[in-house]
């Protein structure tokens, strides 16, 4: 590892001894509303010397002194060029407009980086912006950005009405999801039906299928990164929406004497208001909402302030049953500083929390649970030079999980007040990336992170016969919880017990000509928090838990090979990835584990590992009337668990077995068609394997039950999932040339009513005693839906 | 506590969905036959104990509807490993082993030995107690829905103790029972108390509890392992494969085959004290 550091060191210095070189930077924001842009390209006419801008809207380009044009580029809005002479260090800021030919330029992919980078290393990354997201076609006209990423090759989740979201046949909670950097535990309401992210509040969102860069760390499988909008800096402007199922309302605008902007969007369901109507569920009351907030500050051209936070929270009481609150809550606060031409920097401090509490009146119970971070990060942006490119940043982040404390709700209750071990633990990380052109051809990313996580005391930890806290019953065939032989009390001062890991990564791309490249990849990553969820779908009662004494993290190790290439003038694009990854301490819970109040989780898990491997097909076609992607994946994910120092076989007898997000095929269609200046269309088409499942290959009859057998898990599917969305957007012609602008929305979700199953179960009828199988789908018809969304 | 969670989680998913559910046909794996063993020694408070029923069948395909699966001709006995005494089960050619002199009592450890096909299966035993069933409660309040009928019973827990209980619950004229467990974790030394209710039904006006059903309720005080094995089964049985509910998987009783130990028993042998009650809703 040693010998890797410096070897870095000596590439990077041995490239900064040059000619004499000046560098040129800036921000480039939308000439309309002030937003900064991400991704836009900046180059010097004539020169491979070029750089796209950051999340901030920053570049910084380096060449030898002379007289250039510099042109920025960014699809969708009109190029724009400069004379400089490149004499001395200096600033140059853009604004670009929107390019005025509206119906040839209102393209999906209006950025120039959702199409392929045939240059930059950077690889299995996708970036979809808000208006595209907006224009797909959705559950009950409620825009999502979970649900289109998943039309992304690589990309699954559990079907209708289960949260989170699969990566390269990763688990939901291997993904790190950030909302303007701060971390967001469950990205859905109602059970996995809308998401979190409210899309009049977001800019872009850019999801890391692999080849994680070294600023991110923590998960291992893919990290999506979500940013909001800064805010209308130019003039005051109001979005909304109303829907069947909720209502939207953004408002944005210059503050600080335009030196600054403010957003705020906020969202919610009404469903509950109409519900004292019905008799039945007069009581009841089912309801979300969110609220996003981000403000920013300019205090000069070198410093800049933002502020964001996110609120949102679901409601579900079933009158006299149940009462349950669930939801996250994050803040950030930013500092952008601008240190010279050259570096770049900022300075976050964010903080998140995602809790969730249940009420049951008729077991007068009370359970709530949370989990609460604090980060502060520095990153830092380097532009070496014209071949040369460093990010490097440290970051730290405490985390506080209160797994849950049952209480009473009345003293005539038989519950016990119950809490379960607060858990603490500090994440610790520093990382040096580098962006490296090699030659003309060929250029690397090369970068290490490192980090270590302390699981704190304050808390005591039971001690097991032999050091199992899971053990082998020989004698049945069983795993059972270990024999509790005592305790150990660690101190608040105390550390239980720390990890260190050096994660390299590695990316490499060639470009084989002006259109098309080749890329491959290495990462390594490790991941400290785990989500303790022993069923198939992920639920809000599932509890986060640190590594520690008992659960080791999960560390995986990802290559890819890629090729990209643009055809027709970049109208068309292909993107083909291969990949391979293997994941180290997976934990999987032994046969009849019960997760839910226990304290002692080592006691129901063994410590396994997983691998999965497949192939993606992304081609896209991005200008003109109709555009639109087609993506396959072609893929395997297996994990498995030997009995190691529990003893025994293991789950599943030590045999490898599907993971619930195996998906043999999984292909997606998204197009949308600009009929006219009125009309458009647009339409999803997904068909996938079924999810793998266990069925019964027996029964018995004990206790006058018809009792079902099972064996190999998840061995046997449930049948395909296929289904078709439309939808049409009319924006009326009166549109034109006033302030108020307007948009309907139709949309046709599942239409032709294909019954996919989100499970079979198999039941014994009551009536008569006889077993059957019985399917649940979610969506047994089509779901229309119609939405009004305006602006001024 | 888990079945609650797992209620809930379930009511979530069917209550805010338009979701349908229907009867599919579906093709599931074939496993060869195993032995099945129901020996359940349960002793009614208040008798003698000395009539006791051990079953045997075997398993067979999950939607055979033929369940003539009677194992005759197995050797079965018991014997208390703290007295010595053997109990030599009687074949009743039915699939039915029965004996009328069997002695419980309470702690003493039990040993099952089938001899079935020439391979011997063995399963081990302690006779736990149980606590009785106080004032059962009718009410409407009670339960999940506050417009039918519901019976509430309650029982002490020991506080020097863990606990567990498995309640049987059947009415009169129903196919079979209903089954649920109970563990003092969370009510250590309290009052337990457990309720039934059925649910409403559309189709059937009747469905739930009226004036004049008669329910059956037994109250099951069970060992640890017993405890686990049930509460696993009864929950696959219920959950049947729903989304939220954990991957079924074998589940294993203490029945071991020691001959070919690959070939092992379904069913357990358990032991145990029970308190019953029957209950007319007014």
């Amino acid at each position: 590892m040693k010998n890797s550091l410096i070897w870095l060191c000596l590439l990077v210095t041995a490239t900064m001894f040059s000619q004499e070189k000046y560098s040129v930077s800036g921000t480039i924001k939308d000439g309309k509303n002030g937003e900064t842009l991400f991704g836009a390209t900046v180059y010097l006419k004539g020169t491979t010397n070029g750089a796209v801008t950051n999340e901030y809207g920053f570049y910084s380009i380096t060449a030898p002194k002379g007289t250039y044009t510099l042109i920025v580029s960014f699809l969708g809005y009109e190029n724009v060029s400069k004379e400089i002479t490149l004499d001395v260090d200096q600033t140059v800021n853009f604004e670009i407009k929107e390019a005025s030919t509206s119906l040839e330029t209102v393209v999906i992919e209006a950025e120039e980086s959702e199409r392929v980078n045939i240059r930059k290393p950077q690889m299995s990354v996708s970036k979809l912006n808000a208006a595209t997201i907006k224009q797909m076609p959705v559950v009950l006209g409620e825009v999502d950005v979970i649900k289109s990423i998943q039309m992304l090759p690589g990309v699954t989740n559990g079907g209708e009405g289960t949260a989170g979201f699969n990566v390269r046949g990763g688990a939901a909670d291997q993904n790190l999801v950030l909302l303007d950097e701060a971390i967001i535990y469950n990205t859905s309401h109602f059970f996995g039906f809308f998401s979190v992210f409210n899309a009049d509040a977001i800019k872009d969102i850019k999801l890391y299928k692999g080849d994680i860069p070294a600023k991110f760390g923590g998960r291992i499988s893919s990290v999506l990164d979500v940013r909001q909008k800064d805010g209308n800096s130019k003039n005051l402007e109001v979005n909304g929406g109303v829907g069947l199922i909720s209502s939207r309302l953004a408002v944005e605008g210059p503050m600080f004497n335009k030196k600054g902007s403010f957003l705020v969007a906020g969202r919610t369901s009404y469903a509950h208001l109409f519900m004292p109507l019905i008799q039945e569920i007069k009581d009841d009351k089912i309801s979300f909402y969110d609220l996003n907030l981000k403000t920013n500050y300019e205090i000069n051209e070198n410093n800049r302030i933002y502020l964001s936070g996110y609120f949102g929270r679901d409601i579900f009481d079933i009158s006299k049953f149940i009462k349950n609150r669930y939801g996250n809550a994050s803040a950030n606060l930013r500092w952008n500083h601008v240190f010279n031409e050259k570096l770049f920097s900022n300075l976050s401090l964010i903080y998140s929390k995602y809790d969730y509490r249940i009420v049951l009146d008729f077991i007068k119970l009370d359970w709530v649970a949370d989990i609460k971070n604090f980060n502060l990060k520095y990153d830092l942006r380097y532009y070496a030079s014209d071949k040369l490119k460093l990010d490097f940043g440290v970051s730290g982040i405490t985390y506080d999980f209160n797994p849950g404390e049952v209480k009473p709700t009345d003293p005539s209750s038989s519950i016990n007040f119950r809490k379960l071990d607060q858990k603490r633990a500090f994440e610790a990380a520093a990382y040096i990336s580098v962006e490296h052109e090699l030659t003309d051809k060929l250029t690397a990313q090369y970068g290490l992170r490192f980090s270590t996580f302390s699981r704190l005391g304050g808390q005591v930890l039971s001690d097991y016969a032999n050091n199992q806290p899971v053990v082998y019953n020989d004698e049945i065939g069983i795993y059972e919880e270990g024999e509790e032989i005592g305790t150990t009390d660690y101190k608040k001062s105390e550390s239980i017990k720390t990890f260190a890991n050096f994660d390299p990564r590695l990316g490499l791309s060639y470009q084989l000509n002006d259109d098309s490249s080749v890329k491959a990849s290495y990462t390594r990553s490790v991941q400290y928090v785990h989500l303790l969820s022993n069923t198939v779908s992920v639920t809000p009662v599932d509890v986060w838990a640190p590594s520690g004494r008992y659960i080791e993290p999960q560390k995986s190790n990802q290559y890819a090979v890629g090729y990209y290439r643009n055809f027709k003038d970049k109208t068309y694009s292909l993107e083909l990835e291969a990949y391979y990854k293997n994941v180290d301490n997976r934990i999987d819970y032994i046969d009849g584990s019960d997760l839910i109040g226990t304290n002692n989780i080592e006691t129901e898990i063994l410590n396994g590992e997983a691998r999965a491997y497949g192939l993606e097909i992304l081609f896209r076609k991005n200008l003109g009337k109709f555009k639109g992607w087609f993506a396959y994946t072609l893929s395997k994910s297996e994990q498995r668990a030997l009995g190691g120092n529990a003893g025994g076989p293991g789950i599943n007898r030590g045999n490898w077995y599907n993971t619930p997000y195996d998906r043999t095929h999984d292909f997606s269609v998204t197009g949308t068609y600009d009929f006219n200046d009125k009309w458009k269309f647009s339409a999803n088409f997904v068909y996938q394997t079924g999810r793998p499942v266990t069925y019964p290959n027996g029964q018995y009859e004990y206790e006058g039950l018809s009792i079902a057998s099972f064996d190999e898990r998840n061995a046997n599917r449930l049948p395909a999932y296929h289904r078709l969305d439309l939808s049409a957007i009319y924006t009326p012609g009166k549109n034109k040339n006033r302030r108020w602008q307007s948009e309907w929305v139709f949309g046709l979700y599942n239409a032709y009513a294909r019954r996919n199953a989100a499970s079979i179960s198999f039941t014994q009828d009551f009536d008569t005693g006889v077993n059957e199988a019985r399917r649940l789908s979610i969506f047994g018809s089509v779901i229309p839906s119609i939405t009004y969304n305006f602006k001024f | 506590m888990k079945k609650y969670i797992k209620l809930t989680t379930l009511l979530m998913l069917f209550i805010v969905l338009i979701s349908c559910d229907d009867k599919i046909d579906i093709d599931v794996p074939e496993a060869p036959p195993r032995l099945v063993i129901e020996a359940s020694l349960d002793w009614e408070k208040g008798t003698t104990g000395n009539n006791q029923t051990i079953k045997l069948s075997t398993s067979t395909p999950y939607f055979d509807t033929t369940l003539n699966t009677s194992v005759i001709g197995a050797t079965v006995s018991v014997r208390n490993n703290n007295s010595g005494a053997v109990y030599n089960f009687v074949d009743q050619n039915d699939g039915i082993y029965t004996i009328d002199n069997f002695v419980p009592v309470i702690n003493d450890s039990y040993t099952l030995t089938v001899i079935h096909d020439g391979e011997t299966y063995t399963a081990t035993e302690n006779m736990m107690a149980v606590t009785p069933i106080m004032n059962p409660t009718q009410s409407l309040e009670g339960g999940f829905d506050d417009e039918v009928l519901d019976l509430t019973i309650f029982f002490d827990d020991p506080v020097d103790e863990e606990n567990f209980y498995m309640v049987s619950v059947k009415e009169e004229g129903d196919l079979f029972a209903e089954l649920e467990t109970q563990s003092d974790e969370f009510t250590n030394g309290n009052t337990q108390e457990e309720f039934f209710e059925k649910d409403r039904d559309d189709e059937d006006e009747t469905a739930e509890y009226n004036p004049g059903d008669t329910i059956n309720v037994k109250l099951f005080g069970i060992s640890q392992r017993y405890y686990n094995y049930i509460t696993l089964l009864v929950e696959q049985y219920d959950s049947g494969g729903d989304p939220f509910a954990t991957i079924p998987a074998e589940i294993k009783g203490n029945c071991i085959n020691e001959t070919n130990e690959a070939n092992y028993a379904f069913g357990y042998f358990r032991v145990t004290e029970f308190e019953q009650i029957t209950y007319t809703f007014q």
